[in-house]
Protein backbone atom coordinates (compact mmCIF):
# COMPACT_ATOMS: atom_id res chain seq x y z
CA UNK A 1 0.00 0.00 0.00
CA UNK A 2 1.44 3.36 -1.03
CA UNK A 3 1.54 6.12 1.56
CA UNK A 4 0.58 9.62 0.41
CA UNK A 5 0.97 12.92 2.18
CA UNK A 6 -1.40 15.52 0.76
CA UNK A 7 -2.69 19.01 1.49
CA UNK A 8 -3.20 22.48 0.07
CA UNK A 9 -0.13 24.70 0.03
CA UNK A 10 0.13 28.24 1.39
CA UNK A 11 -2.63 30.63 2.43
CA UNK A 12 -5.15 28.68 0.41
CA UNK A 13 -8.39 27.57 2.04
CA UNK A 14 -9.85 25.56 -0.89
CA UNK A 15 -10.96 22.55 1.08
CA UNK A 16 -13.36 20.85 -1.33
CA UNK A 17 -10.68 19.57 -3.68
CA UNK A 18 -8.61 18.57 -0.67
CA UNK A 19 -11.37 16.38 0.78
CA UNK A 20 -12.14 14.86 -2.60
CA UNK A 21 -8.49 14.00 -3.14
CA UNK A 22 -8.45 12.44 0.31
CA UNK A 23 -11.50 10.20 -0.19
CA UNK A 24 -10.54 9.35 -3.80
CA UNK A 25 -7.04 8.25 -2.79
CA UNK A 26 -8.53 6.13 -0.01
CA UNK A 27 -10.98 4.54 -2.43
CA UNK A 28 -7.99 3.65 -4.65
CA UNK A 29 -6.29 1.93 -1.73
CA UNK A 30 -3.71 4.55 -0.75
CA UNK A 31 -2.90 5.25 2.88
CA UNK A 32 -3.58 8.97 3.18
CA UNK A 33 -2.07 11.54 5.54
CA UNK A 34 -4.09 14.66 4.87
CA UNK A 35 -2.64 17.87 6.32
CA UNK A 36 -5.64 19.87 5.10
CA UNK A 37 -5.60 23.44 3.87
CA UNK A 38 -3.14 26.25 4.75
CA UNK A 39 -0.12 23.96 4.82
CA UNK A 40 3.44 25.17 4.36
CA UNK A 41 6.09 23.38 2.35
CA UNK A 42 8.19 22.63 5.44
CA UNK A 43 5.19 20.95 7.07
CA UNK A 44 4.73 18.75 4.00
CA UNK A 45 8.37 17.69 4.04
CA UNK A 46 8.25 17.00 7.79
CA UNK A 47 5.20 14.78 7.27
CA UNK A 48 6.86 12.92 4.39
CA UNK A 49 9.88 12.18 6.59
CA UNK A 50 7.75 11.25 9.58
CA UNK A 51 5.40 8.89 7.72
CA UNK A 52 8.04 7.57 5.30
CA UNK A 53 5.63 8.43 2.49
CA UNK A 54 5.98 7.28 -1.11
CA UNK A 55 4.14 10.22 -2.59
CA UNK A 56 3.78 13.90 -1.76
CA UNK A 57 0.71 15.29 -3.49
CA UNK A 58 0.44 19.06 -3.13
CA UNK A 59 -2.58 20.92 -4.41
CA UNK A 60 -3.16 24.61 -4.95
CA UNK A 61 -6.22 26.38 -6.23
CA UNK A 62 -5.63 30.06 -5.75
CA UNK A 63 -2.52 30.02 -7.91
CA UNK A 64 0.00 30.93 -5.23
CA UNK A 65 1.80 27.55 -5.41
CA UNK A 66 4.65 28.95 -7.43
CA UNK A 67 5.77 31.24 -4.66
CA UNK A 68 5.84 28.36 -2.18
CA UNK A 69 7.18 25.52 -4.29
CA UNK A 70 10.42 27.00 -5.57
CA UNK A 71 11.99 25.89 -2.30
CA UNK A 72 11.21 22.23 -2.97
CA UNK A 73 14.49 21.51 -4.78
CA UNK A 74 16.51 22.79 -1.80
CA UNK A 75 14.48 20.83 0.75
CA UNK A 76 14.73 17.68 -1.40
CA UNK A 77 18.51 17.93 -1.39
CA UNK A 78 18.64 18.67 2.32
CA UNK A 79 16.54 15.65 3.32
CA UNK A 80 17.71 13.32 0.50
CA UNK A 81 14.17 12.49 -0.56
CA UNK A 82 15.18 10.63 -3.73
CA UNK A 83 12.57 7.87 -3.65
CA UNK A 84 9.55 10.08 -3.07
CA UNK A 85 7.27 10.89 -6.01
CA UNK A 86 6.41 14.58 -6.02
CA UNK A 87 3.09 15.61 -7.51
CA UNK A 88 1.46 18.99 -7.78
CA UNK A 89 -1.99 19.69 -9.14
CA UNK A 90 -4.80 22.18 -9.29
CA UNK A 91 -4.81 25.68 -10.62
CA UNK A 92 -1.12 26.42 -10.83
CA UNK A 93 -0.93 29.97 -12.10
CA UNK A 94 -2.55 33.30 -11.37
CA UNK A 95 -4.15 34.36 -14.63
CA UNK A 96 -3.89 32.45 -17.88
CA UNK A 97 -0.76 30.66 -18.88
CA UNK A 98 0.41 27.92 -21.27
CA UNK A 99 0.31 24.38 -19.91
CA UNK A 100 3.67 23.31 -21.33
CA UNK A 101 5.47 26.32 -19.82
CA UNK A 102 3.94 25.56 -16.43
CA UNK A 103 4.84 21.87 -16.56
CA UNK A 104 8.48 22.69 -17.38
CA UNK A 105 8.66 25.27 -14.63
CA UNK A 106 7.34 22.95 -11.93
CA UNK A 107 9.50 20.06 -13.17
CA UNK A 108 12.50 22.30 -12.70
CA UNK A 109 11.44 22.75 -9.06
CA UNK A 110 11.58 18.95 -8.63
CA UNK A 111 8.03 17.73 -9.33
CA UNK A 112 7.65 14.42 -11.19
CA UNK A 113 4.03 15.00 -12.17
CA UNK A 114 2.40 18.36 -12.82
CA UNK A 115 -1.37 18.57 -13.31
CA UNK A 116 -2.66 22.01 -14.26
CA UNK A 117 -6.47 22.16 -14.46
CA UNK A 118 -6.84 18.41 -15.01
CA UNK A 119 -9.74 16.23 -13.85
CA UNK A 120 -9.00 14.61 -10.50
CA UNK A 121 -9.45 11.02 -11.67
CA UNK A 122 -7.31 11.54 -14.78
CA UNK A 123 -4.56 12.86 -12.55
CA UNK A 124 -4.86 9.95 -10.12
CA UNK A 125 -4.86 7.45 -13.02
CA UNK A 126 -1.61 9.00 -14.23
CA UNK A 127 -0.18 8.86 -10.72
CA UNK A 128 -0.98 5.15 -10.43
CA UNK A 129 0.56 4.50 -13.85
CA UNK A 130 3.70 6.43 -12.88
CA UNK A 131 4.07 4.50 -9.62
CA UNK A 132 3.50 1.22 -11.45
CA UNK A 133 6.34 1.95 -13.89
CA UNK A 134 8.62 3.14 -11.12
CA UNK A 135 8.39 -0.05 -9.06
CA UNK B 1 -17.86 53.36 32.18
CA UNK B 2 -19.12 49.82 31.56
CA UNK B 3 -16.81 46.99 30.64
CA UNK B 4 -18.27 46.98 27.13
CA UNK B 5 -17.50 50.69 26.70
CA UNK B 6 -13.97 50.16 27.96
CA UNK B 7 -13.48 47.35 25.48
CA UNK B 8 -14.68 49.62 22.68
CA UNK B 9 -12.15 52.30 23.66
CA UNK B 10 -9.37 49.71 23.49
CA UNK B 11 -10.51 48.17 20.19
CA UNK B 12 -10.50 51.47 18.29
CA UNK B 13 -7.03 52.43 19.53
CA UNK B 14 -4.85 51.07 16.80
CA UNK B 15 -1.85 52.49 14.98
CA UNK B 16 -3.63 52.18 11.62
CA UNK B 17 -6.74 54.01 12.79
CA UNK B 18 -7.47 57.72 13.25
CA UNK B 19 -9.05 58.52 16.57
CA UNK B 20 -12.71 57.54 16.99
CA UNK B 21 -15.10 60.28 18.06
CA UNK B 22 -17.95 58.20 19.50
CA UNK B 23 -20.15 61.23 20.29
CA UNK B 24 -19.90 62.45 16.73
CA UNK B 25 -20.59 58.93 15.37
CA UNK B 26 -23.74 58.63 17.49
CA UNK B 27 -24.93 61.99 16.25
CA UNK B 28 -24.23 60.94 12.65
CA UNK B 29 -26.24 57.72 13.01
CA UNK B 30 -29.08 59.48 14.83
CA UNK B 31 -29.53 61.95 11.99
CA UNK B 32 -28.51 59.68 9.08
CA UNK B 33 -30.76 59.46 6.02
CA UNK B 34 -33.30 56.61 6.20
CA UNK B 35 -32.18 55.62 2.69
CA UNK B 36 -28.92 54.32 4.14
CA UNK B 37 -30.77 51.71 6.18
CA UNK B 38 -31.62 48.45 4.45
CA UNK B 39 -34.02 47.69 7.32
CA UNK B 40 -36.00 50.73 6.17
CA UNK B 41 -35.84 49.61 2.55
CA UNK B 42 -37.05 46.10 3.43
CA UNK B 43 -40.11 47.60 5.14
CA UNK B 44 -41.00 49.69 2.11
CA UNK B 45 -40.32 47.21 -0.68
CA UNK B 46 -42.58 44.51 -2.10
CA UNK B 47 -40.04 42.95 -4.42
CA UNK B 48 -36.69 41.19 -4.08
CA UNK B 49 -33.83 43.65 -3.53
CA UNK B 50 -30.78 43.17 -5.73
CA UNK B 51 -27.24 43.17 -4.38
CA UNK B 52 -24.03 42.20 -6.19
CA UNK B 53 -20.58 41.72 -4.66
CA UNK B 54 -17.78 44.22 -5.08
CA UNK B 55 -14.75 45.75 -3.45
CA UNK B 56 -11.67 47.49 -4.88
CA UNK B 57 -8.59 48.61 -2.94
CA UNK B 58 -8.66 52.34 -3.66
CA UNK B 59 -11.33 54.88 -2.75
CA UNK B 60 -11.29 56.12 -6.33
CA UNK B 61 -12.08 52.72 -7.88
CA UNK B 62 -14.71 51.89 -5.26
CA UNK B 63 -16.36 55.22 -6.05
CA UNK B 64 -16.33 54.43 -9.78
CA UNK B 65 -17.84 51.00 -9.09
CA UNK B 66 -20.66 52.65 -7.15
CA UNK B 67 -21.22 55.06 -10.04
CA UNK B 68 -21.67 52.07 -12.37
CA UNK B 69 -24.04 50.41 -9.90
CA UNK B 70 -26.02 53.62 -9.53
CA UNK B 71 -26.61 53.69 -13.30
CA UNK B 72 -28.05 50.15 -13.01
CA UNK B 73 -30.39 51.41 -10.26
CA UNK B 74 -28.96 49.04 -7.70
CA UNK B 75 -30.93 48.39 -4.48
CA UNK B 76 -28.10 47.51 -2.12
CA UNK B 77 -24.44 48.47 -2.59
CA UNK B 78 -21.86 45.89 -1.55
CA UNK B 79 -18.62 46.62 0.24
CA UNK B 80 -16.39 43.57 0.04
CA UNK B 81 -13.37 43.66 2.34
CA UNK B 82 -9.85 42.47 1.36
CA UNK B 83 -8.37 39.30 2.81
CA UNK B 84 -5.62 40.98 4.91
CA UNK B 85 -8.20 43.04 6.78
CA UNK B 86 -10.25 39.87 7.32
CA UNK B 87 -7.25 38.48 9.19
CA UNK B 88 -6.75 41.75 11.13
CA UNK B 89 -3.45 42.33 9.29
CA UNK B 90 -3.86 46.07 8.74
CA UNK B 91 -0.14 46.53 8.14
CA UNK B 92 -0.12 44.37 5.01
CA UNK B 93 -3.40 45.92 3.90
CA UNK B 94 -1.84 49.37 4.13
CA UNK B 95 1.24 48.33 2.18
CA UNK B 96 -0.89 46.82 -0.58
CA UNK B 97 -3.21 49.81 -0.59
CA UNK B 98 -0.23 52.14 -1.05
CA UNK B 99 1.04 50.00 -3.94
CA UNK B 100 -2.42 49.96 -5.52
CA UNK B 101 -2.65 53.73 -5.31
CA UNK B 102 0.86 54.27 -6.71
CA UNK B 103 0.66 51.82 -9.62
CA UNK B 104 -3.02 51.64 -10.54
CA UNK B 105 -2.86 47.86 -10.16
CA UNK B 106 -5.22 46.19 -7.69
CA UNK B 107 -3.04 44.59 -5.05
CA UNK B 108 -5.97 43.69 -2.77
CA UNK B 109 -9.09 41.61 -3.38
CA UNK B 110 -11.35 44.10 -1.60
CA UNK B 111 -11.66 47.48 0.11
CA UNK B 112 -9.40 47.88 3.20
CA UNK B 113 -12.02 49.69 5.24
CA UNK B 114 -10.03 50.03 8.46
CA UNK B 115 -7.14 51.69 6.62
CA UNK B 116 -9.39 54.07 4.70
CA UNK B 117 -11.14 54.96 7.94
CA UNK B 118 -14.70 56.04 8.63
CA UNK B 119 -14.28 59.74 7.92
CA UNK B 120 -13.25 59.04 4.32
CA UNK B 121 -15.62 56.14 3.66
CA UNK B 122 -18.62 58.00 5.05
CA UNK B 123 -18.19 60.60 2.29
CA UNK B 124 -18.81 57.85 -0.25
CA UNK B 125 -21.79 56.19 1.46
CA UNK B 126 -23.58 59.48 2.07
CA UNK B 127 -22.84 60.66 -1.48
CA UNK B 128 -24.64 57.66 -3.03
CA UNK B 129 -27.28 57.54 -0.27
CA UNK B 130 -28.20 53.87 -0.78
CA UNK B 131 -27.92 51.04 1.72
CA UNK B 132 -24.47 49.47 1.88
CA UNK B 133 -23.91 45.87 2.96
CA UNK B 134 -20.60 44.85 4.50
CA UNK B 135 -19.27 41.55 3.13
CA UNK B 136 -16.15 40.21 4.77
CA UNK B 137 -15.42 36.82 6.44
CA UNK B 138 -13.69 38.07 9.57
CA UNK B 139 -13.71 36.03 12.80
CA UNK B 140 -12.62 39.05 14.87
CA UNK B 141 -14.55 41.86 13.19
CA UNK B 142 -14.79 44.23 16.15
CA UNK B 143 -12.73 47.10 14.73
CA UNK B 144 -14.04 46.50 11.21
CA UNK B 145 -17.66 46.76 12.34
CA UNK B 146 -17.02 49.86 14.49
CA UNK B 147 -15.52 51.44 11.37
CA UNK B 148 -18.35 50.25 9.11
CA UNK B 149 -21.15 51.58 11.30
CA UNK B 150 -19.35 54.90 11.73
CA UNK B 151 -19.07 55.03 7.92
CA UNK B 152 -22.83 54.71 7.38
CA UNK B 153 -22.77 51.00 6.50
CA UNK B 154 -25.89 49.70 8.21
CA UNK B 155 -25.96 46.07 7.16
CA UNK B 156 -23.38 43.70 8.59
CA UNK B 157 -23.01 40.21 7.18
CA UNK B 158 -21.46 37.29 9.03
CA UNK B 159 -21.49 35.46 12.30
CA UNK B 160 -19.33 33.34 14.56
CA UNK B 161 -20.21 30.07 12.80
CA UNK B 162 -20.84 31.08 9.20
CA UNK B 163 -17.72 33.24 8.94
CA UNK B 164 -15.50 30.67 10.60
CA UNK B 165 -16.37 27.09 9.62
CA UNK B 166 -16.17 27.69 5.84
CA UNK B 167 -13.09 29.92 5.91
CA UNK B 168 -10.67 29.01 8.68
CA UNK B 169 -8.60 25.98 9.62
CA UNK B 170 -7.79 26.76 13.24
CA UNK B 171 -9.08 30.13 14.46
CA UNK B 172 -10.54 29.30 17.93
CA UNK B 173 -14.31 29.03 17.66
CA UNK B 174 -14.97 30.08 21.26
CA UNK B 175 -13.13 33.34 20.64
CA UNK B 176 -15.18 33.93 17.50
CA UNK B 177 -18.39 33.66 19.55
CA UNK B 178 -17.18 36.31 21.99
CA UNK B 179 -15.94 38.66 19.26
CA UNK B 180 -19.29 38.41 17.49
CA UNK B 181 -21.14 39.00 20.76
CA UNK B 182 -19.38 42.36 20.82
CA UNK B 183 -20.50 43.05 17.24
CA UNK B 184 -24.13 42.19 18.06
CA UNK B 185 -24.10 44.52 21.06
CA UNK B 186 -22.68 47.43 19.09
CA UNK B 187 -25.27 46.86 16.33
CA UNK B 188 -28.04 46.62 18.93
CA UNK B 189 -26.95 49.83 20.68
CA UNK B 190 -26.85 51.86 17.46
CA UNK B 191 -30.22 50.39 16.42
CA UNK B 192 -31.88 52.45 19.14
CA UNK B 193 -30.85 55.74 17.53
CA UNK B 194 -32.56 55.56 14.13
CA UNK B 195 -33.78 52.68 11.94
CA UNK B 196 -32.38 49.31 13.09
CA UNK B 197 -29.01 48.04 11.91
CA UNK B 198 -29.58 44.84 9.94
CA UNK B 199 -27.49 41.78 10.67
CA UNK B 200 -27.29 39.04 8.06
CA UNK B 201 -26.06 35.48 8.44
CA UNK B 202 -24.08 33.74 5.70
CA UNK B 203 -26.20 30.72 4.77
CA UNK B 204 -24.15 29.28 1.90
CA UNK B 205 -21.48 28.01 4.36
CA UNK B 206 -19.13 25.83 2.27
CA UNK B 207 -21.61 25.86 -0.64
CA UNK B 208 -20.81 22.19 -1.09
CA UNK B 209 -23.67 19.72 -0.63
CA UNK B 210 -24.64 21.19 2.75
CA UNK B 211 -27.89 19.48 3.78
CA UNK B 212 -30.82 21.90 4.34
CA UNK B 213 -31.22 20.98 8.02
CA UNK B 214 -27.62 22.03 8.77
CA UNK B 215 -28.04 25.33 6.91
CA UNK B 216 -31.29 26.12 8.72
CA UNK B 217 -30.06 25.17 12.19
CA UNK B 218 -27.00 27.40 11.81
CA UNK B 219 -29.14 30.25 10.46
CA UNK B 220 -31.49 29.95 13.42
CA UNK B 221 -28.68 29.81 15.98
CA UNK B 222 -26.89 32.86 14.61
CA UNK B 223 -30.23 34.66 14.52
CA UNK B 224 -30.90 33.78 18.17
CA UNK B 225 -27.40 34.82 19.26
CA UNK B 226 -27.99 38.15 17.56
CA UNK B 227 -31.53 38.73 18.83
CA UNK B 228 -30.58 37.87 22.39
CA UNK B 229 -28.12 40.80 22.34
CA UNK B 230 -30.87 43.16 21.18
CA UNK B 231 -30.60 43.22 17.36
CA UNK B 232 -34.04 44.02 15.87
CA UNK B 233 -33.55 43.32 12.17
CA UNK B 234 -31.97 40.09 10.98
CA UNK B 235 -31.66 38.29 7.66
CA UNK B 236 -31.41 34.53 7.43
CA UNK B 237 -30.03 33.27 4.15
CA UNK B 238 -29.31 30.23 2.04
CA UNK B 239 -27.84 29.52 -1.36
CA UNK B 240 -29.43 27.93 -4.40
CA UNK B 241 -29.29 24.21 -3.67
CA UNK B 242 -29.53 22.86 -7.20
CA UNK B 243 -33.12 21.68 -6.78
CA UNK B 244 -36.04 24.09 -7.16
CA UNK B 245 -38.20 21.99 -4.83
CA UNK B 246 -35.55 21.93 -2.14
CA UNK B 247 -35.13 25.72 -2.39
CA UNK B 248 -38.87 26.23 -1.97
CA UNK B 249 -38.99 23.79 0.94
CA UNK B 250 -36.05 25.49 2.65
CA UNK B 251 -37.59 28.95 2.25
CA UNK B 252 -40.91 27.87 3.74
CA UNK B 253 -39.34 25.97 6.62
CA UNK B 254 -36.74 28.59 7.51
CA UNK B 255 -39.42 31.30 7.68
CA UNK B 256 -41.62 29.27 10.00
CA UNK B 257 -38.71 28.13 12.16
CA UNK B 258 -37.28 31.65 12.49
CA UNK B 259 -40.60 32.89 13.90
CA UNK B 260 -40.96 29.86 16.12
CA UNK B 261 -37.51 30.06 17.71
CA UNK B 262 -37.50 33.87 18.07
CA UNK B 263 -40.75 33.52 20.05
CA UNK B 264 -39.27 30.63 22.01
CA UNK B 265 -36.63 32.97 23.46
CA UNK B 266 -39.27 35.62 24.04
CA UNK B 267 -38.63 37.96 21.12
CA UNK B 268 -41.61 39.16 19.09
CA UNK B 269 -40.57 42.61 17.89
CA UNK B 270 -37.71 41.70 15.53
CA UNK B 271 -38.03 41.68 11.75
CA UNK B 272 -36.66 38.59 10.04
CA UNK B 273 -35.84 38.76 6.33
CA UNK B 274 -34.93 36.03 3.87
CA UNK B 275 -31.91 36.35 1.58
CA UNK B 276 -31.24 34.06 -1.38
CA UNK B 277 -27.77 33.55 -2.87
CA UNK B 278 -27.44 32.72 -6.54
CA UNK B 279 -25.47 29.51 -7.17
CA UNK B 280 -22.35 29.56 -4.96
CA UNK B 281 -20.59 26.52 -6.40
CA UNK B 282 -18.43 26.29 -9.48
CA UNK B 283 -19.82 28.16 -12.48
CA UNK B 284 -19.66 27.07 -16.11
CA UNK B 285 -16.62 28.35 -18.00
CA UNK B 286 -18.96 29.64 -20.66
CA UNK B 287 -20.30 33.15 -20.17
CA UNK B 288 -23.58 32.57 -21.98
CA UNK B 289 -24.30 29.51 -19.85
CA UNK B 290 -23.42 31.57 -16.79
CA UNK B 291 -26.03 34.12 -17.85
CA UNK B 292 -28.57 31.31 -18.04
CA UNK B 293 -27.65 29.96 -14.64
CA UNK B 294 -27.88 33.45 -13.11
CA UNK B 295 -31.25 33.98 -14.71
CA UNK B 296 -32.62 30.70 -13.40
CA UNK B 297 -31.38 31.63 -9.91
CA UNK B 298 -33.19 34.95 -10.13
CA UNK B 299 -36.35 33.11 -11.07
CA UNK B 300 -36.09 30.90 -7.98
CA UNK B 301 -35.45 33.90 -5.74
CA UNK B 302 -38.78 35.37 -6.81
CA UNK B 303 -40.49 32.00 -6.61
CA UNK B 304 -39.50 31.64 -2.95
CA UNK B 305 -40.34 35.32 -2.27
CA UNK B 306 -36.86 36.22 -1.06
CA UNK B 307 -36.51 39.72 0.37
CA UNK B 308 -33.06 40.10 -1.18
CA UNK B 309 -30.91 38.28 -3.68
CA UNK B 310 -27.13 38.28 -3.84
CA UNK B 311 -26.04 37.91 -7.41
CA UNK B 312 -23.13 36.59 -9.43
CA UNK B 313 -21.75 37.66 -12.80
CA UNK B 314 -20.96 35.90 -16.08
CA UNK B 315 -17.26 36.32 -15.19
CA UNK B 316 -17.63 34.17 -12.05
CA UNK B 317 -15.34 31.34 -13.17
CA UNK B 318 -12.68 33.76 -14.44
CA UNK B 319 -12.02 35.94 -11.38
CA UNK B 320 -13.10 39.37 -10.16
CA UNK B 321 -15.56 40.85 -12.67
CA UNK B 322 -15.08 44.23 -14.30
CA UNK B 323 -17.25 47.07 -12.97
CA UNK B 324 -19.26 47.15 -16.18
CA UNK B 325 -19.91 43.41 -16.14
CA UNK B 326 -20.97 43.57 -12.51
CA UNK B 327 -23.35 46.47 -13.11
CA UNK B 328 -24.78 44.73 -16.18
CA UNK B 329 -25.61 41.73 -13.98
CA UNK B 330 -27.52 44.03 -11.61
CA UNK B 331 -29.48 45.51 -14.51
CA UNK B 332 -30.24 42.03 -15.93
CA UNK B 333 -31.53 40.72 -12.61
CA UNK B 334 -33.69 43.81 -12.09
CA UNK B 335 -35.12 43.29 -15.58
CA UNK B 336 -35.87 39.62 -14.83
CA UNK B 337 -37.72 40.67 -11.67
CA UNK B 338 -39.76 43.26 -13.57
CA UNK B 339 -41.00 40.71 -16.08
CA UNK B 340 -41.60 37.79 -13.68
CA UNK B 341 -45.19 38.10 -12.56
CA UNK B 342 -47.73 35.72 -11.10
CA UNK B 343 -45.36 33.02 -9.92
CA UNK B 344 -47.10 30.16 -8.11
CA UNK B 345 -46.21 29.30 -4.53
CA UNK B 346 -44.60 25.87 -4.29
CA UNK B 347 -45.47 23.82 -1.24
CA UNK B 348 -44.35 20.23 -0.68
CA UNK B 349 -45.84 19.13 2.63
CA UNK B 350 -44.03 15.81 2.90
CA UNK B 351 -40.62 17.40 2.37
CA UNK B 352 -41.41 20.29 4.70
CA UNK B 353 -42.49 17.92 7.43
CA UNK B 354 -39.31 15.86 7.18
CA UNK B 355 -37.06 18.93 7.17
CA UNK B 356 -38.95 20.48 10.08
CA UNK B 357 -38.45 17.31 12.13
CA UNK B 358 -34.72 17.26 11.39
CA UNK B 359 -34.32 20.91 12.36
CA UNK B 360 -36.26 20.46 15.61
CA UNK B 361 -34.20 17.40 16.61
CA UNK B 362 -30.90 19.19 16.14
CA UNK B 363 -32.14 22.39 17.82
CA UNK B 364 -33.43 20.36 20.75
CA UNK B 365 -30.05 18.67 21.18
CA UNK B 366 -28.33 22.08 21.14
CA UNK B 367 -30.72 23.51 23.74
CA UNK B 368 -30.30 20.40 25.88
CA UNK B 369 -26.54 20.85 26.13
CA UNK B 370 -25.62 21.38 29.75
CA UNK B 371 -23.75 24.69 29.23
CA UNK B 372 -25.20 27.83 30.82
CA UNK B 373 -25.30 30.19 27.82
CA UNK B 374 -26.53 29.74 24.28
CA UNK B 375 -23.16 30.41 22.65
CA UNK B 376 -21.51 27.75 24.82
CA UNK B 377 -24.26 25.27 23.94
CA UNK B 378 -23.67 25.97 20.26
CA UNK B 379 -19.91 25.73 20.70
CA UNK B 380 -20.24 22.34 22.41
CA UNK B 381 -22.65 21.13 19.76
CA UNK B 382 -20.18 21.87 16.98
CA UNK B 383 -17.41 20.25 18.98
CA UNK B 384 -19.55 17.12 19.50
CA UNK B 385 -20.58 16.89 15.86
CA UNK B 386 -24.26 17.57 16.64
CA UNK B 387 -23.75 20.28 14.05
CA UNK B 388 -21.49 19.08 11.23
CA UNK B 389 -20.83 21.12 8.08
CA UNK B 390 -19.71 19.06 5.07
CA UNK B 391 -16.41 20.23 3.60
CA UNK B 392 -15.52 22.65 6.38
CA UNK B 393 -11.73 23.13 6.61
CA UNK B 394 -11.93 23.83 10.35
CA UNK B 395 -10.25 21.39 12.73
CA UNK B 396 -13.22 21.46 15.14
CA UNK B 397 -15.70 20.28 12.49
CA UNK B 398 -16.35 16.53 12.43
CA UNK B 399 -16.80 16.05 8.66
CA UNK B 400 -18.67 12.81 9.23
CA UNK B 401 -21.89 13.81 7.53
CA UNK B 402 -22.02 12.62 3.92
CA UNK B 403 -24.55 13.86 1.40
CA UNK B 404 -25.36 13.09 -2.21
CA UNK B 405 -27.97 14.26 -4.75
CA UNK B 406 -31.08 12.28 -5.62
CA UNK B 407 -32.50 12.03 -9.14
CA UNK B 408 -34.18 15.45 -8.78
CA UNK B 409 -30.94 16.98 -7.55
CA UNK B 410 -32.14 17.30 -3.94
CA UNK B 411 -29.30 17.06 -1.41
CA UNK B 412 -29.82 13.93 0.71
CA UNK B 413 -28.03 12.75 3.86
CA UNK B 414 -26.58 9.25 3.54
CA UNK B 415 -24.34 9.35 6.65
CA UNK B 416 -25.54 11.40 9.63
CA UNK B 417 -22.36 11.25 11.75
CA UNK B 418 -23.25 12.52 15.24
CA UNK B 419 -26.14 14.63 14.02
CA UNK B 420 -29.18 13.72 16.12
CA UNK B 421 -31.72 13.30 13.32
CA UNK B 422 -34.18 10.46 13.88
CA UNK B 423 -33.95 7.05 12.22
CA UNK B 424 -37.22 7.83 10.43
CA UNK B 425 -35.80 11.02 8.93
CA UNK B 426 -32.60 9.28 7.86
CA UNK B 427 -34.59 6.44 6.32
CA UNK B 428 -36.66 9.00 4.42
CA UNK B 429 -33.51 10.73 3.11
CA UNK B 430 -31.86 7.47 2.10
CA UNK B 431 -35.00 6.14 0.44
CA UNK B 432 -34.65 8.88 -2.17
CA UNK B 433 -31.25 7.75 -3.48
CA UNK B 434 -30.04 4.59 -5.16
CA UNK B 435 -26.46 4.10 -4.03
CA UNK B 436 -23.90 2.06 -5.93
CA UNK B 437 -22.03 -0.67 -4.03
CA UNK B 438 -18.75 0.50 -5.57
CA UNK B 439 -17.01 3.08 -3.34
CA UNK B 440 -15.24 4.86 -6.21
CA UNK B 441 -18.56 5.16 -8.05
CA UNK B 442 -20.13 6.83 -5.00
CA UNK B 443 -17.21 9.28 -4.78
CA UNK B 444 -17.47 10.02 -8.48
CA UNK B 445 -21.16 10.70 -8.00
CA UNK B 446 -20.35 13.10 -5.12
CA UNK B 447 -17.81 14.90 -7.32
CA UNK B 448 -20.42 15.18 -10.07
CA UNK B 449 -22.99 16.40 -7.56
CA UNK B 450 -20.72 19.16 -6.30
CA UNK B 451 -20.02 20.43 -9.80
CA UNK B 452 -23.62 20.00 -10.86
CA UNK B 453 -23.72 23.37 -12.69
CA UNK B 454 -20.30 22.98 -14.27
CA UNK B 455 -20.04 22.52 -18.03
Amino acid sequence: MYKVVTGVVGNDIHVVANRLIDISLQARGFEVFNLGVNTYLEEFIDAVVETDADVLLISSLNGEAEGWCRELQFLMAEYELKDVTFVIGGNLSVGESKDEDLVKKYQSYGFDLVFHQIELNDGLDQLEEFLGKKS
Amino acid sequence: MTLHQKERQIIVKNQYVDSFDFDEIEEFIRSASKDLFISHKFKNSDTTLVQPRGGFPTYQKQFELYEEFEKADIDVMPLTIDSHTRLNDYGSAKKMLDLSEANEVDMLNGYPLVNHGYRTTRKMTTHFNRPVSLRHGTPDARLLIETALASGIFEIEGGPITYLLPYSKNFPLDKAFLYWKYVERVCADYSRLNEPINRESFGPLTATLVPPCVTIVIQLLEMLLSLEEGVKSFSVSFAQSGSVTQDAVMANVIRKMADFYAKKIGIEDATINLVYHQWMGAFPRNKEFSDSLINSSSFIARLVRADKIIIKTRDESFGIPTMQCNAQSVANTKYTFRVLKGLPLIIDEEEEENLTKEVHSIMEAVFNDSADTLWRKVFNSIKNGIIDVPFSPHVINHNNVITIRDEHSNIRIIERGNMPISDDCLTYEKSKVKLSEDKTAVINKIIEDIGVMHE
